[in-house]
């Protein structure tokens, strides 16, 4: 069918970058339609993406191979799973481990025998193996063994799972990595890059865990199945969609953020630029309404998320505390021209970081065709260049005017320089250390750009004293340490959202905000800490399913509506799909 | 072993940050490197060849200028390696034909000059016309230049033996560079006296080797990656019960 055109967005007034890139708010970030998983499920529908099981050869207990096809206007792609026995010693979320219960690759074109042969030998290895050229994602997922075991005894004995399951966790299998561009001899991202599929970032990652997910149903039925042939039922389908896939990650996500700066700052304007958007509309009755149903329904969707993590718990029921008065005062306010302008300002003066945040994601669903064509400008072309015939003086003016976040920093102070950020030698793992009480400071990864900044702006104001003339290539000869980190204050003061603005060496810095700063832009819900710097979370939870959008659905604002999932009413029987082991 | 053009560009990296090389040195490295072995000229060999070099130099050996005007420089590298005392040397290059239209930069001393090629490229990508010109030895004398057309990303190359051998014997360790705002410096052969073109690469050459490498992922040697592997975990911090509690993790992964 005929993609959808867009009317030309304009650029009303954006959040300032002060107040954007603190990294607390950042890291109250919730899911939005300019999500990546959001944009996919659109991406597919809008496309008439097929995907066909072309062989599952697994056994009684759900262990052995799976392949599946995706077809879409321009190509053809295949996940190929590999599901084996884990032994309990071996389990580990950590990215140390070297075993797990599934993992799996997708592959750019058809998987021939010989393709399949090697993926067998190395797929399963991960990072041990060497991967052929053609698999675009490769990733590997740890069943969640208490809802596993569960599903299976229910659907065996011709019951439904209780949904309240789902609610505690989410998904069948977490994954703990989802490789891509290049990795392990995976292809390059730049393969990508004019492949109308997949240019957008995360997308074939993206499409590797909606795989996943469609697997783990059909895995679990099977092995339902096996088990009592007569009695097994499918998974409802309610239940179904509200199975998403979880992901475990930890500091490895940081250092992502820090080193794509460009990147971060397309995703955090596009973002930004939708937000302003929806603020500058003038709302109708129904745009009325329609935000309180999601306001709502947000309401109970983080009520229904359970996490031990007290401080999440806190401002899970914080936001949820808050959200009556907002719909009370969205029904009370008098419909004028500017009331989501008004609702922000309200917003910002009453509400905590979280609460802004979410309402912020729902003024932005309001609008698909104002946001949507965001979408496709959440790509950058990444390098940080040199501008070596600036003057000195205008360097250090864009200094301390774009970075005074940084230079406002005392780094004497022992608070200041805390943390260290390194690599361990065991599988390079990023990890962070006390200064001066741990070992490793000497191999510190320069991730802390506020103290670079802060250093170069010292020794460039030292040189200027002497040299008021002088270039910043004249600078950068006689110091030429501060190449780094002078490119790169000089290539993003041209735009303001790439530098998050925090010392991340501090005491008091919260890793966990910038974990959910890039989980937030994939899509992630359900955000469940496990400690300060590792966090589970859920993907998919809600989206459609495979068999909805193989019957290429017509209402395409419905099947893209599934943000901020609710736990279906309890239900035990009723829904039964066809037959299980069909072709899905 | 094949490996991927982020895979090679990453493990350089760190190979250069092991090697001691600063933040910004070790990335302009790693991509010289890479941009070369994904033309399939030579970059990893180039390394090689001047690997124990590299691992030798002092880093604070860095490059020096010896003269300079509004539109001409001439540096002395110290014998190091263009890896890691080039990349200023171009900007200086690049900052006076900006301001001047036309730039003459002449870097005495360095060696390792065939990897000079990817930073070339980076300028070019700026909007800059570059030409690089080098003597290689002298028996045979060999001649090659380089030339990037501005916002290209491939350059056209020319490799030569040159008859009229010289009677002075100074060492051909140098680089002569000239950059044009506005002017295409392509090399093209012409000359009245007797050469033998080695090799000829255009442009669309070598997009075509790109565009392979892509696909097929870039072979290396894998005595040369496994050397490079272990510079790299010079920068690895050993682990501890502690360091395992730095990343975080909960102590259990059942749920």
């Amino acid at each position: 069918m005929t993609e959808l055109r867009h009317p030309t967005i304009d650029s009303p007034a954006l959040r300032p970058a002060a107040t954007v890139m603190d990294l607390e708010r950042l890291g109250s970030l919730h899911a939005s339609r300019l999500s990546f998983v959001r944009s996919l499920v659109r991406q597919m529908a809008r496309q008439r993406w097929q995907i066909s099981r072309v062989r599952f050869d697994l056994d009684a207990q759900g262990y052995g191979v799976a392949i599946y096809r995706l077809q879409t206007p321009h190509g053809r792609y295949h996940g190929v799973i590999f599901s084996q026995y884990l032994d309990a010693a071996r389990r580990s979320d950590r990215v140390i481990a070297d075993a797990w219960d599934v993992t799996f690759g997708v592959v750019e074109g058809d998987v021939d025998e010989a393709l399949l042969e090697q993926m067998a030998r190395n797929v399963p290895l991960q990072e041990a193996g060497r991967q052929h050229p053609r698999v675009l994602v490769l990733s590997r997922a740890n069943r969640s063994l208490r809802n596993f075991a569960q599903f299976v005894e229910a659907l065996s004995a011709g019951a439904q799972p209780d949904p309240a399951w789902l609610t505690r966790v989410g998904y069948l299998y977490r994954t703990t990595a989802v490789y891509g561009n290049g990795k392990f001899g995976i292809a390059d991202f730049m393969r990508l890059r004019d492949n109308p599929d997949f240019r957008r970032p995360f997308s074939a990652q993206m499409l590797a865990v909606y795989l996943l997910r469609h697997f783990s149903i059909d895995q679990v039925e099977h092995i339902a199945h096996c088990r009592a042939p007569e009695a097994a039922v499918p998974l409802a389908r309610e239940l179904s969609r509200y199975l998403g896939i979880g992901n475990s990650t930890g500091l490895g996500m940081a250092p992502f953020l820090i080193n794509h700066p460009q990147l971060i700052q397309q995703w955090v304007y596009c973002r930004e630029r939708a937000l302003a958007l929806a603020l500058s509309q003038r709302p109708e009755e129904a745009d009325r309404r329609r935000l309180i149903v999601l306001t709502r329904r947000a309401m109970t969707h983080l009520a229904q998320t359970l996490t031990e993590d007290a401080e999440q718990s806190a401002r899970n029921a914080a936001t949820v505390a808050a959200l009556p008065a907002v719909i009370a005062w969205l029904e009370e306010m008098p419909l004028e021209a500017d009331l989501w302008r008004q609702l922000a300002d309200w917003s910002a003066s009453s509400l905590s970081l979280e609460a802004q945040e979410l309402i912020n994601t729902l003024l932005i669903e309001l609008y698909p065709l104002l946001v949507d064509p965001l979408e496709d400008e959440m790509g950058a072309e990444e390098s940080l260049e040199l501008t070596p015939d600036m003057p000195l003086v205008r360097l250090r003016q864009l200094i301390e005017t774009h970075f005074d976040w940084a230079l406002a920093e005392d780094f004497t102070s022992p608070e200041a320089r805390y943390w260290f950020w390194y690599r361990s030698v065991e599988k390079e793992e990023p990890r962070l250390g006390v200064r001066g009480v741990e070992p490793g400071a000497d191999k510190e990864l320069a991730l802390a750009i506020a103290p670079l900044v802060s250093e170069a702006h010292e020794a460039l104001c030292a040189f200027l004293a002497d040299n008021p003339r002088a270039l910043v290539v004249d600078f950068l000869i006689a110091r030429p340490r501060y190449k780094a980190i002078v490119r790169r204050t000089q290539t993003m003061a041209q735009t303001p959202y790439g530098e998050i603005r925090a010392n991340l060496w501090h005491r008091d810095m919260k890793p966990m905000y910038l974990l959910r700063t890039k989980l937030s832009f994939f899509g992630a819900s359900r955000f469940d800490p496990k400690s300060d710097r590792w966090v589970r979370i859920t993907l998919f939870q809600g989206a459609p399913l495979v068999d909805e959008l193989n019957a290429e659905p017509h209402d395409l604002a419905a099947f893209d509506d599934w943000s901020f999932p609710l736990e279906p009413a309890g239900r035990q029987s009723e829904g039964h799909r066809e037959a299980v082991g069909g072709e899905r | 072993m094949k490996v991927s053009h982020n895979e090679l560009q990453g493990l350089c990296r760190k190979a250069f940050l092991g090697m001691g090389f600063e933040e910004g040195d070790a990335a302009d490295a790693a991509d010289m490197v890479a941009w070369m072995q994904c033309l399939d000229l030579g970059g990893l060999a180039a390394l090689s060849r001047g690997l124990d070099y590299l691992l030798a130099e002092s880093s604070d050996a860095l490059p020096s200028v010896l003269y300079q005007d509004g539109d001409l420089a001439v540096l002395d590298g110290h014998g190091c390696s263009v890896l890691r005392s080039s990349s200023l040397a171009l900007e200086l290059g690049f900052a006076k034909a900006r301001a001047r239209g036309l730039a003459v930069i002449k870097i005495r001393h360095c060696h390792n000059r065939q990897l000079i090629m990817g930073y070339l490229a980076r300028l070019a990508g700026r909007g800059m016309n570059v030409t690089a010109f080098w003597r290689n030895a002298h028996e045979p004398l060999t001649e090659q230049v380089v030339g990037f057309r501005a916002n290209h990303t491939v350059p056209e190359i020319r490799i030569y033996t040159v008859a009229d051998v010289p009677e002075e014997n100074e060492p051909n360790d140098g680089i002569t560079l000239v950059m044009a705002n506005h002017v295409d410096l392509l090399p093209a052969m012409r000359s009245n006296y007797r050469y033998d073109l080695l090799a000829r690469h255009e442009e669309s050459d070598l997009l075509a080797c790109r565009d392979r490498a892509y696909l097929e992922g870039i072979e290396v040697d894998d005595t040369l990656w496994e050397r490079l592997k272990a510079l790299a975990t010079r920068m690895l911090v050993e682990a501890t019960d502690d360091s395992r509690q730095g990343a975080g993790a909960g102590t259990h992964d059942n749920d």
